[in-house]
């Protein structure tokens, strides 16, 4: 009975310790001491994340990932996540930081932390070149279709309730890919969905017969890098970290290995505007 | 871990909109429970039929009803008929996709249950003078439904469980309904702790509700 006693106590001074230690750590601490960063993406979301031939995640956010991992001098573990997974990934530890395009609203904010925005989307639709599709209300008696959970579903519910639309004429789809092989195969008139990605999408020959039409109104997509709330350190470096994208020219080469162009400057403005 | 903080406010401002997923779960899986009952009685005989083209189409959709995941079912239904360009709605493709998987696995059940019943008992229906119609809706029917009873339930509970797959075609059931609830917020956990509540709520009610009917109905039999 004595030698069990003695183990008790042994496994609970462990766990004390170990939980005690574990605490005092931030993940920046840990990211270092690990060597390893693990930074998820959404590689449904071309040309910010997608997959290369060999089937491993490219895209700027993945870029964006290496160039942090760089910086820390740790190495990069790209994890690939679905637009729902973004936030149990980081609740859950399985990633350190989320690197996907995330729009940085006051609702999520209180559930997860932001940094400043790295990138700004505008929402857009795209169309088969016939639809005639000139400005936002034409959509109202057509099929419109966004992936279900994101920013421009979100934003089309709030216009179209605004106008009295309803709901019968819309479909979400579980993801990206999933909206446009709706709107190739007609399920769909028109889709919902980024400037960057429809234009993307638009270069491929599988949507050569469709056009981008109008911009969802009155909105920018801002979008910032997300960590566990309570890492206030780690979101700090985080922000450094963009600043020095930013000032050491490493988001102007992204942009032009992507998007094909230098980088806008009012979109360089906005970001050191942190608007 | 362990420093989560729980937000239930934003859970409970959503919860109408929680609760008309829940309709829409309730309501596709019992159709579809209807549906497949019919179907399923149909292609049990079927695969018991002496008919040779009767028995191939019947043994086709058991085998692909039982062998292939619901998810795959239920994407041939929507995308699948979609290359086609014949188009379901969401809510469609998911009943018919849960139509096509009850009826497969109830017919077995239901085979089970025909060949339970002593072939005697039709042969004297038949001397009797009923019809074959008749012998199998008042003789043959009756005992064998109140043999499969208690696996038909849990069929049914399967049939709600797996509707929830429903949301990688858009439909706006319990489970599409907090996918997006919790996007806008990203409650992720507590959204889906109250939706596993409703599920387990409304299996939980069926099965209640069978065990009672079950009594009422059955008395002083086997089942």
């Amino acid at each position: 009975m004595k030698v069990l006693k003695r183990l008790l106590i042994a496994i609970v001074m462990v766990f004390f310790l170990g939980g005690f230690s574990s605490s005092s750590a931030d993940k920046l601490d840990d990211v270092i001491k690990a060597g390893v960063l693990n930074c998820g993406v959404v590689a449904d979301f071309p040309p910010m994340g997608y997959f290369d031939k060999d089937n491993k995640p490219v895209g700027f956010d993945c870029d964006y990932c290496l160039d942090l991992a760089g910086a820390m001098g740790v190495k990069a573990n790209i994890i690939n996540l679905t637009w729902g997974d973004r936030i149990p990934s980081l609740i859950s530890g399985k990633t350190d930081v989320v690197i996907g395009s995330t729009s940085d609203t006051l609702e999520r904010a209180k559930s997860v932390g932001f940094t400043y925005p790295y990138f700004v989307f505008k929402f857009q639709v795209i169309s088969k070149k016939s639809s005639g599709i000139k400005k936002f209300d034409d959509l109202k008696n057509i099929k419109v279709g966004a992936a279900l959970g994101t920013t421009y579903e979100t934003e089309y519910f709030k216009y179209a309730d605004a106008k009295g639309w309803g709901r019968s004429n819309y479909t979400s789809f579980k993801s990206e890919n999933d909206a446009y092989l709706g709107l190739y195969q007609g399920k769909i008139d028109v889709l919902i969905s980024t400037n960057t990605n429809i234009a993307t999408k638009l270069a491929t020959k599988e949507f050569k017969d469709y056009e981008a039409g109008p911009f969802v109104p009155n909105y920018d997509d801002v979008v910032g890098i997300i960590a566990k709330r309570n890492e206030v350190a780690w979101i700090d470096y985080l922000n450094l970290f963009l600043v020095h994208q930013i000032r050491d020219g490493n988001l102007d080469k992204r942009y032009k290995k992507h998007f094909g162009t230098p980088a806008p400057s009012e979109l360089i403005q906005s970001l050191r505007d942190n608007k | 871990m362990g420093d989560y903080q729980f937000h239930w406010l934003v859970v409970q401002q959503a919860l109408p909109q929680m609760l008309k997923g829940a309709w829409v779960t309730l309501h596709v899986s019992l159709l579809s429970m209807l549906l497949g009952i019919i179907i399923a009685v149909f292609l049990a005989l079927g695969k018991m039929s002496e008919r040779k083209a009767v028995k191939i189409i019947s043994n086709i959709w058991i085998e692909a009803a039982r062998n292939t995941p619901v998810l795959f079912q239920i994407y041939m239904a929507y995308f699948g008929l979609g290359a086609l360009n014949i188009h379901l709605s969401p809510y469609l493709s998911v009943l018919s996709a849960l139509v096509f998987f009850n009826a497969g696995y109830l017919a077995e059940t239901f085979r089970g249950g025909f060949q339970s019943i002593p072939p005697t008992q039709l042969a004297a229906s038949r001397s009797l003078g009923m019809t074959r119609l008749k012998a199998y809706r008042y003789v043959i029917l009756p005992q064998m439904f109140r043999r499969v009873y208690h696996p038909m339930t849990n069929q049914f509970v399967w049939s709600i469980l797996l509707s929830s797959l429903g949301i990688l075609v858009g439909m706006n059931d319990l489970s599409g309904e907090t996918q997006r609830l919790q996007s806008l917020s990203y409650r992720t956990l507590e959204f889906f702790i109250v939706a596993a509540v409703m599920y387990y709520v409304m299996t939980k009610t069926i099965l209640l509700l069978s065990g009672w009917v079950s009594k009422k109905m059955f008395t002083g039999d086997i089942s």
